[in-house]
């Protein structure tokens, strides 16, 4: 059974995260995506690492070799006009393009959705830019960090009540490039939908700053609805909502309903401190925090992560560990599931990767194929495809177009 | 004008608190008719909960938290405890393309909606599950809260200053992840089944959806059996590249000042130099201990003391102008005020969505953080009032009678 997603088409122009993930998730499903790199060096992503060894190597770069599986490569100088002529050929026969070129390079190389429509009126073009296509940001610098800030989630986390001299801190990795690349998707998808009932394309511009502004739970709100700053040093509404160190690593306590609350003090064997007033409820508890924490810190400190884990969730209390990577890889629960996938490669050799996000009971996700090393499919696809000569190939080569 | 992308399709949608709402709000984004099935008898946590107008709650309708996760959705009332519920219910699925729950895993087999019967009823349904833990495994009957989720995953352990213990995203980030990357796999479910007339079952885990954006650390270690360090805001190929505090005091909580903070993240040697020219240090362009990248990692804490010692006798806004003005990756740390108030770009691209509400009137949310060029995506409406658009279901989409409606709910079965 061919994946859901097998009858669509996608050009990749991709650096780092942002696009790379968006497509990564169609060819998951069975899209056939062309990623277009710059000859030479390639996607930035190929020297961000984790490398084996720790050596540096444009092939074994484990967040490229992730987030380009199952996808073909080819290099284009797309600011030269050769470049570009065989790119409007390649984006001619594609349902989709997908790129995060930042603005001021796309004016640079002169990408525009008028001119690649021109190319092919069916095309879903969608640009995934940090700030969106319009407004006085537009061409703003940005990186990881700048985005989560940007985006009001920085402000939310990091020091807190007890630590306020602690700055605003990001989450680890590369989220705002994952967001953009997974609400991009969605709204790629949807203009997919209507390509397939219209027959016609059209442009969609993804804001990353937007789609993490979007996520902010209850914080946003805080400010139209009561005027109130909701910022990392703000009390926690209910608790205990914390980590606490375990014997042999870190628990994470969460007893947000009263029945979770009354489920942990079993757990603990009624200690009669719990029946103290001052811990009545949820809210009580969050105003009493200080006094609490010495009894729960006194009690996790005994207990090993895994047996108060299973105790608390025996009593439906949804506590959960701190996990280390050790803790994943090592999960009974993620290796019933096969969560982790093996993809062989060339250069950087078998290895482990986090796989599918989704399983679906008719259709597959599935590996294919290991990430292209740089220009692997030049031959196959602008040879094979566009039926450009291989003389004209090595020419181009030579020029540095291909 | 162009029809919505999804407009035609129907969606029964049985979710609650955030995955599952910020699932359908992608779709209702995308024009779909997000239907949301509710209950009086237990009404979903997030209209309980704060921010309400003036601080007041005291009505189901007046969350900020709800109000902003359910735009452009209908509320349908249904007291399951009641046959006639559940009659209604099948009715809705057998009219819908797409059925999604975030309840932990069986609830919905329970309830007599689980896949199989549901397949009877409408074969060609799409239905998705966003469980804490999936389907199968040990701990599929596990449960998860949104809060719990993010240490779960791995991130915690990977987030924290350097030498602290792992901290928390600051949100229930696994909720939105997991309900983004459902919306996806929703939509490619409808493309499949354009092509082939075929529905399916879709087993998301939203402990899985957060691992798959944790390459970088969990790459460390299945390469080099490494757990990764945790280094702050600190990145391993730019300095400096952190949060710096900035002459703003915008307010205070429980007695601590709120600093106001700019974010940098200065990617080049070049970008250096021109830093220590905008920070008017231009000798330190040329000091050795700061030359490369390399020896600004190397000499970080310092890099760092140079940088805050600066920022804290600016202004936040204006440093950030005139830093992306030569050319550097500097914000302002945002927080929901400055959002709110202060970012002159998002009021630009007309992001925000005032609609009309009954109990809150026109409150300031977010809206869809894309834009489309032919079929324009938009908000069409505020959140329903628990059960607004009850009677309206029952009797145009499903064919009830006016007597049909009034005796269920005499019955209690649109409680």
């Amino acid at each position: 059974m061919p994946g859901a997603l097998s009858s669509l088409k996608v050009i990749e122009v991709g650096g780092m995260v942002a696009a790379p993930y968006a497509t990564k998730l169609m060819a998951d499903l069975g899209a056939e995506v062309i990623k277009v790199e710059p000859p030479g060096v390639g996607d930035p992503s190929r020297g961000r690492g984790p490398f084996p060894g720790r050596v540096p190597h444009r092939e074994k770069s484990g967040l490229f070799l992730y987030l380009n599986a199952n996808k073909y490569g080819v290099t284009l100088d797309l600011a030269r006009p050769e470049g570009m002529e065989l790119f409007e050929r390649l984006v001619s026969e594609a349902d989709v393009l997908v790129h995060n070129l930042w603005p001021p390079d796309m004016d640079r190389i002169g990408l525009s959705f008028v001119r690649m429509s021109k190319v092919n009126p069916r095309l879903v073009m969608t640009s995934i830019t940090p700030y969106g296509l319009t407004g006085p940001h537009r061409d703003w610098r940005a990186e990881d960090l700048t985005l989560w800030s940007a985006g009001g989630i920085c402000a939310i986390n990091g020091g807190g009540m007890d630590h306020p001299e602690m700055p605003p801190l990001k989450a680890f990795g590369s989220q705002s490039g994952f967001q953009g690349g997974v609400h991009g998707a969605v709204a790629t998808l949807g203009a997919v939908m209507a390509l397939m009932r219209d027959g016609e394309g059209q442009h969609v511009d993804v804001s990353i700053q937007e789609a993490l502004a979007s996520q902010l739970e209850l914080f946003f709100e805080y400010w139209p609805y009561m005027g109130l700053i909701a910022n990392r040093l703000g009390r926690k509404p209910i608790q205990p909502l914390e980590a606490m160190q375990c014997k042999d690593g870190f628990i994470y306590l969460c007893c947000v309903e009263e029945h979770q609350w009354r489920g942990f003090v079993e757990v603990m064997g009624n200690p009669e401190w719990a029946n103290e007033e001052v811990f009545g409820d949820r809210f009580k508890r969050a105003e009493n925090w200080e006094a609490l924490r010495i009894f729960l810190e006194e009690y996790v400190s005994h207990q090993t992560v895994l047996d108060l884990y299973r105790k608390a969730q025996e009593k439906r209390v949804p506590f959960a560990p701190v996990s280390t990577m050790g803790d994943l890889l090592n999960s009974e629960h993620l290796k019933a599931r096969g969560f982790f996938v093996e993809i062989p490669h060339p250069i950087a050799g078998t290895q482990t990767y986090p796989g599918a996000p989704l399983k679906y009971g008719a259709t597959p996700w599935e590996i294919r194929m290991p990430a292209p090393v740089l220009g692997q499919h030049n031959e196959e696809i602008l040879g094979g495809r566009l039926g450009v000569s291989a003389a004209r190939i090595a020419e181009l080569k030579k020029v540095g177009v291909i | 004008m162009a029809k919505l992308p999804l407009e035609g399709i129907r969606i029964a949608d049985f979710t609650w608190v955030w995955a599952g709402p910020y699932c359908t709000l992608q779709l209702a984004h995308l024009g779909a008719e997000v239907i949301r099935i509710e209950t009086r008898t237990r009404p979903c946590i997030t209209r309980q909960l704060p921010p309400w107008p003036q601080g007041k709650g005291g009505s189901l309708n007046r969350s900020g938290y709800f109000n902003q996760y359910n735009q452009g959705k209908k509320s349908l009332t249904l007291n399951f405890k009641l046959p006639a519920a559940n009659d209604v219910a099948r009715k809705l699925i057998a009219k819908s393309d797409i059925v999604v729950n975030n309840f932990a895993h069986g609830v919905m087999d329970k309830m007599g909606f689980g896949y199989d019967a549901l397949k009877q009823t409408k074969p060609d349904i799409i239905m998705i599950s966003l469980s804490g833990y999936g389907d199968t495994g040990p701990y599929r009957d596990f449960i998860a809260y949104g809060p719990a989720q993010v240490p779960l995953s791995g991130l915690s352990a990977l987030t924290g200053y350097k030498g602290w213990p792992p901290m928390h995203s600051g949100f229930s980030y696994a909720d939105p992840n997991a309900g983004v990357h459902g919306a996806f796999a929703i939509i490619a479910a409808l493309i499949h089944r354009n092509k082939t007339g075929e529905g399916q079952y879709i087993d998301m885990s939203q402990w899985e959806a957060m691992m798959a954006l944790l390459p970088e650390g969990i790459l460390e270690y299945t390469f080099n059996g490494v757990e990764p360090e945790r280094n702050g805001n600190a990145d391993p190929q730019m300095a400096p590249h952190g949060v710096y505090r900035c002459l703003d005091r915008p307010g205070t909580i429980l007695g601590n000042t709120i600093d106001q903070f700019v974010a940098i993240a200065c990617a080049t040697d070049a970008e250096w130099v021109t830093l220590t020219r905008m920070m008017g240090r231009p000798e330190l362009a040329t000091d050795q201990q700061f030359t490369t990248v390399m020896a600004r990692k190397a000499n970080e804490e310092l890099v760092d003391k140079v940088v805050n010692q600066w920022t804290s006798t600016q202004r936040a806004v204006e440093l950030a102008e005139s830093l992306q003005n030569a050319g550097i990756a500097v914000v302002v740390v945002a927080d929901n005020k400055f959002l709110s108030e202060e970012d002159a770009h998002m009021r630009e691209r007309d992001y925000w969505v005032y609609k009309e509400h009954a109990e809150v009137g026109k409150m300031q949310h977010a809206g869809v953080p894309w834009k489309m060029s032919r079929t324009p995506t938009e908000v069409r409406a505020a959140a329903p009032l628990i059960g607004e658009q009850t009677q309206e279901i029952l009797t145009d989409l499903l064919g009830y009678s006016a007597t049909e409606v009034e005796s269920m709910r005499a019955q209690g079965a649109l409680e």
